[in-house]
């Protein structure tokens, strides 16, 4: 599936709660599907989204998700023992697997020889994956019921290749936060 | 293991005074002191690996409403810098952050000064605000600096660094 086939089901899974999402193609496209004050884009911090996902996490935020690339996970990829450490519950870790660094000039990742799945489960963290459009929704629901009880992570094969004609996320971060600080607060 | 002191009991009497709730390290021996009586006054101690995940951890805890400071070593900064400048300045996050400090006087490791001497330049090149303490500073500042920086940084939403000097060996003498 491409990447904004992925996008549009964690969107929908994920229209009501907090959403983190990495920086580049990832944010620009999923802005792209629905631009949402839940959803915190990262304009840069590549590495960062599943470790803040897990600070909102151990906040008592959740339920909520992060989406990593597997370039962005592998520059942070130190976050998965740190999720399987301190499990706190409500948090979903969603890698967008393309085996590529597509933000980059499509310069090979190394999940073309690493599999990202044994590393999650390697560190302890409960791990679905998903290689199919008619299944991630379901997934998706699987892994949300399941981090009510652990955090667990969701790897998604998708397709190389960025979606054409997708405008920069221009917006100034600080609206970003607020906006985001804003739909958190009207969740609680 | 470094001891605590009364310098070190500063720093934890003013980050609680400052009312963190949380906090999230990067195990060194010379923070240890602090991560210690933290944790021995009922504070969470969250554990991460890199202190540039520390730095994300920490953020993403402060958004979800918890006051949370950072413990590591200044060593680390070079790890933390580009998340620090391109998420919690960027984004406007209030995050303490109380480092120990490495490479002056007392220092036995031969290369550590090479990166820590430079810690409060790179911090104030990157547009981080930082304060230090030294043995010479009564141990009242260092409590009153340390919760300070917490005030400001969730004041002014921005990380706010103390490079606390714990190896000094002044600070034996003016402690006993």
């Amino acid at each position: 599936m491409k990447r904004i086939q992925a996008l549009r089901a964690i969107d929908m899974a994920y229209a009501d709660r907090p959403l983190v999402v990495t920086c580049g193609a990832t944010a620009r496209e999923l802005a792209s599907v629905r631009k949402r004050n839940n959803h915190l884009y990262l304009l840069d911090s590549m590495g960062a989204a599943g470790a803040i996902g897990l600070g909102l996490a151990l906040a008592d935020r959740g339920p909520l998700a992060a989406i990593e690339g597997d370039g962005s996970l592998l520059m942070g990829c130190s976050v998965l023992p740190s999720i399987a450490y301190l499990r706190p519950q409500g948090f979903v870790l969603i890698i967008l697997d393309n085996h590529v660094h597509a933000s980059a000039d499509s310069f090979p990742s190394q999940s073309e020889r690493v599999s990202l799945a044994a590393m999650c489960r390697g560190a302890g963290i409960q791990t679905l994956e998903c290689a199919s459009d008619d299944d991630l929704a379901d997934r998706l629901r699987e892994a949300r019921r399941s981090s009510g009880f652990e955090p667990v992570a969701l790897v998604v094969e998708i397709e190389p290749g960025n979606e054409p004609d997708v405008a920069l996320l221009l917006d100034d971060p600080v609206s970003i936060k607020d906006r985001f600080l804003g739909a958190m607060e009207a969740m609680s | 293991m470094a001891e605590r002191n009364a310098f070190t009991d500063a720093i934890v009497e003013g980050l609680l005074e400052g009312g963190i709730e949380s906090f999230v390290y990067v195990p060194s021996s010379h923070v240890a002191p602090m991560i210690r009586g933290l944790l021995e006054r009922g504070i969470s101690g969250h554990l991460a690996n890199r202190e540039d995940e520390a730095v994300s951890i920490a953020c993403g805890m402060i958004l979800g409403g918890v006051r949370t400071a950072l413990l590591l070593q200044d060593n680390g900064f070079g790890n933390a810098l580009t998340v620090l400048t391109t998420f919690a300045s960027a984004y406007h996050v209030g995050l303490p952050i109380v480092a120990n400090t490495r490479g002056g006087l007392g220092e036995y490791n031969a290369m550590i000064h090479t990166f820590s001497e430079a810690v409060p330049e790179l911090l104030r090149a990157a547009g981080i605000r930082v304060d230090s303490l030294q043995p010479s500073d009564p141990q009242p500042v260092w409590r009153v600096t340390s919760s300070a920086a917490v005030k400001l940084a969730s004041d002014t939403h921005r990380p706010v660094v103390v490079l606390a000097d714990v190896m000094h060996p002044a600070g034996e003498v003016m402690s006993s």
